[in-house]
């Protein structure tokens, strides 16, 4: 069931793999990777691993710094008695494609329970030795460090999702606060590299990518876990993921422009704690929560391409009605994500 | 130089980088985006990739004959009974017809369970049988049925891991007596079956991955990982709240069994190792400054692990041996290929 959007990429990819395939080391040259000038083969510009890769590198700069600053009080640039103490070490800045710029906002959570506090700090130095790894893979093609907004970017969104009191919300004011501001985030982090996964042409960075993807669900897992665990009943901050979840789906349907969604995505392609009744073994239905974030039928985590991911960190800056905006700006990333110049941003 | 651009020209595709290479794609992906560290870098050990001629089909028969053993076990623990007849059933073209049964053991649903406990077994149970039916709709005639599955492997496999000394009746290990010896029941599973799609991915070839196959096994891999990270956040948060590992010996239970998978997998009924092995021990944090382990990731770069065919049926098996063709919960093996152990 591809749509024009997914043939589209399945035919650069074809693409792409034929040429790598048949024609050598000399196209290899001619594709975008390093080189400045397009093959004159393609008809079009197109993208190549390290653009892809660049994407996943803002998404972890952002995730990276938003752990940092809750489980540490520092961005990830520089270490304080907290971070060198959980063995997060800072990690240089390397990257140097686009435009750099400062995080701003973000502060030390004051948790007080050991579960919320291990699993931020757990979180934190996993988010950076993602950084690390991607800019070490990159080398020279690395994107720069964008501006980041982890302050009044929660506000933001807390209010365009309707939650109580969002005007005001901080994720860094508790621990339970803190879940729901990992919450924005995570499923995010599934969806983007799902979404990616196709498109690598390695089998090395598909290995690392199916990777990268696997620990994003771990930590989805474990931030709706311990959600649902402290409210059960659904009344509290598991209310919030439902809100949160209505608002991402919204903008990543918006990002398709007015196409179907892919194979392996959805209307709605993002789902709360709420439960849900299903069917087991053939018998009549019964209660199911919702830990996993994924489709209804074949339970299959849903794919978001860049757009639909850019859309929902720059809150709705990635379309305007029916037309995609390049570079999209707004929310998390106030001057948009970096790319090189055939990337996403 | 371990960089993106000198690893990409060398111009290799999935295919025929696993055909010719004669490294796992593992390494590679040690060699193609880890940092400056070098060999030390990687924890996963080199295996060898399938050297039977295989297709897509296979590698998606392979995963269905896992899914099969998780559903089963989660629909007993959720309901007391398994897979519906019409889920099991052999496709037409299938080269295995005879539809195994599943030899029960201790397997009923699990007692005792608050009512969010049982909304979250069956949240797990529906899912996995979500993939079992989606795999088979994938596959249509050509989908194997249920091989002969054995749910009493608990007892034996609790013994094997020094969780217990009794394989059987009083004092052995049974997944299905309370919620937290169900968790340790489905750590068994979970990060098996996150590493066994992480290996299998790119063994899809470059068609299979326009048809989406790989798009579809990347998003299992991340349901799997989801539910692993349920179980370990499970085992963690309730340890922590006893206070102690030997107020909860769930979670030290759980270590065990990872020590049981090291050995299977790393070395051989030669010579049995844990240097190497793609586990990451839960750990019982005891400070607000202390980090959990919820993540099974590499330490050097927090990438997820991966595990070949091999690696995978060494532990469903319950085996460390080369030639091994079933054993454990696959007493007569799995319907596959590769059910024969080649390294």
């Amino acid at each position: 069931m591809a749509n024009q959007e997914t043939q589209l990429l399945d035919d650069i990819i074809v693409t792409s793999r034929r040429k790598m395939l048949t024609l050598g080391v000399a196209s290899l040259a001619g594709l975008a990777i390093g080189a400045s000038a397009p093959s004159a083969e393609a008809a079009t510009a197109f993208y190549t691993d390290a653009d892809i890769l660049n994407f996943a590198l803002n998404l972890e700069y952002l995730e990276a710094n938003f752990y940092y600053l809750a489980a540490f009080g520092t961005t990830i640039d520089k270490a304080n008695f907290a971070s060198t103490a959980a063995g997060a070490p800072p990690i240089a800045l390397s990257g140097t494609v686009g435009t750099p710029g400062t995080v701003s906002g973000g502060s030390l959570v004051p948790f007080s329970t050991i579960q919320v506090a291990s699993y931020a700090i757990e979180t934190a130095v996993e988010e950076g030795k993602h950084v690390q790894l991607l800019l070490s893979a990159l080398g020279s093609s690395a994107v720069a460090q964008p501006a980041i907004n982890l302050g009044t970017s929660f506000q933001t969104l807390a209010t365009a999702a309707k939650i109580p009191g969002g005007s005001g919300f901080s994720p860094y004011a508790s621990d339970e606060a803190f879940l729901v501001g990992a919450y924005v985030f995570e499923d995010v982090g599934v969806t983007a590299y799902h979404g990616a996964a196709s498109l690598l042409t390695s089998s090395a960075n598909l290995t690392t990518a199916a990777g990268i993807l696997a620990v994003e669900a771990y930590h989805a897992g474990l931030v709706r876990t311990t959600i649902n665990y402290i409210d059960p009943d659904g009344t509290g901050i598991g209310s919030y993921t439902n809100l949160i979840s209505t608002l991402r789906a919204s903008l990543s349907q918006a990002a398709l422009l007015g196409a179907a969604p892919s194979a392996y995505d959805s209307n709605p392609d993002d789902f709360g704690l709420a439960t849900f009744p299903v069917s087991l073994g053939g018998g009549s239905a019964v209660t199911a929560t919702r830990l996993t974030d994924a489709d209804s039928t074949n339970v299959v985590a849903f794919a978001r391409n860049t757009t639909q991911v850019l859309n929902i960190v720059t809150g709705g800056g990635a379309v305007n009605g029916t037309t995609a905006v390049s570079p999209a700006m707004g929310v998390f990333f106030p001057a948009g994500m970096n790319a090189g110049p055939n990337g996403f941003k | 130089m371990n960089n993106l651009s000198a690893f990409i020209n060398r111009g290799v595709s999935r295919r025929k980088f696993l055909a010719g290479a004669g490294a796992s794609a593992g390494t590679a992906a040690a060699l193609a985006l880890a940092g400056c560290g070098g060999s030390t870098e990687s924890m996963i050990p080199t295996p060898t990739p399938p050297t039977t001629s295989f297709t897509d089909v296979d590698v998606l028969n392979f995963a269905l004959n896992l899914e099969y053993l998780e559903a089963q076990f989660y629909l007993y623990a959720a309901t007391g009974s398994g897979l519906e007849a019409s889920e099991i059933t052999a496709g037409s073209a299938s080269s295995y017809q005879n539809v195994g049964s599943v030899t029960l053991g201790n397997a009923a649903a699990v007692p005792d369970l608050t009512p969010s406990q049982q909304e979250i077994l069956n949240e797990i149970a529906f899912e996995e049988q979500a993939h079992v039916k989606f795999l088979r709709s994938a596959l249509g005639s050509a989908a194997v049925p249920m091989p002969d599955i054995d749910l009493s492997f608990f007892g034996p496999l609790a013994v094997a891991a020094k969780i217990t000394t009794a394989a059987t009746g009083a004092g052995s290990f049974n997944p299905f007596a309370s919620f937290d010896a169900f968790l340790v029941g489905a750590f068994i599973f979970e990060d098996v079956g996150v590493t066994a799609y992480s290996g299998a991915a790119p063994l899809i070839s470059a068609a299979g991955v326009a048809s989406g196959y790989l798009t579809a096994a990347a998003g299992i891999l991340a349901v799997e990982a989801y539910h692993a990270g349920y179980v370990r956040t499970s085992l963690t948060g309730r340890a922590i709240a006893a206070g102690s590992a030997a107020a909860y010996p769930y979670l030290g239970d759980a270590n065990l069994v990872e020590n049981l998978r090291a050995t299977l997998t790393v070395g051989n009924s030669a010579a049995p190792s844990t240097t190497g092995s793609v586990e990451t021990l839960l750990t019982l944090p005891t400070s607000l400054t202390s980090p959990s382990a919820i993540v099974a990731a590499s330490a050097a770069d927090a990438v997820g692990f991966a595990r070949t065919v091999d690696q995978v049926l060494h532990i469903v098996y319950g085996s460390p041996t080369v030639g091994a063709k079933g054993g454990g919960f696959f007493p007569n093996g799995v319907n596959s290929i590769f059910a024969t152990t080649t390294a």
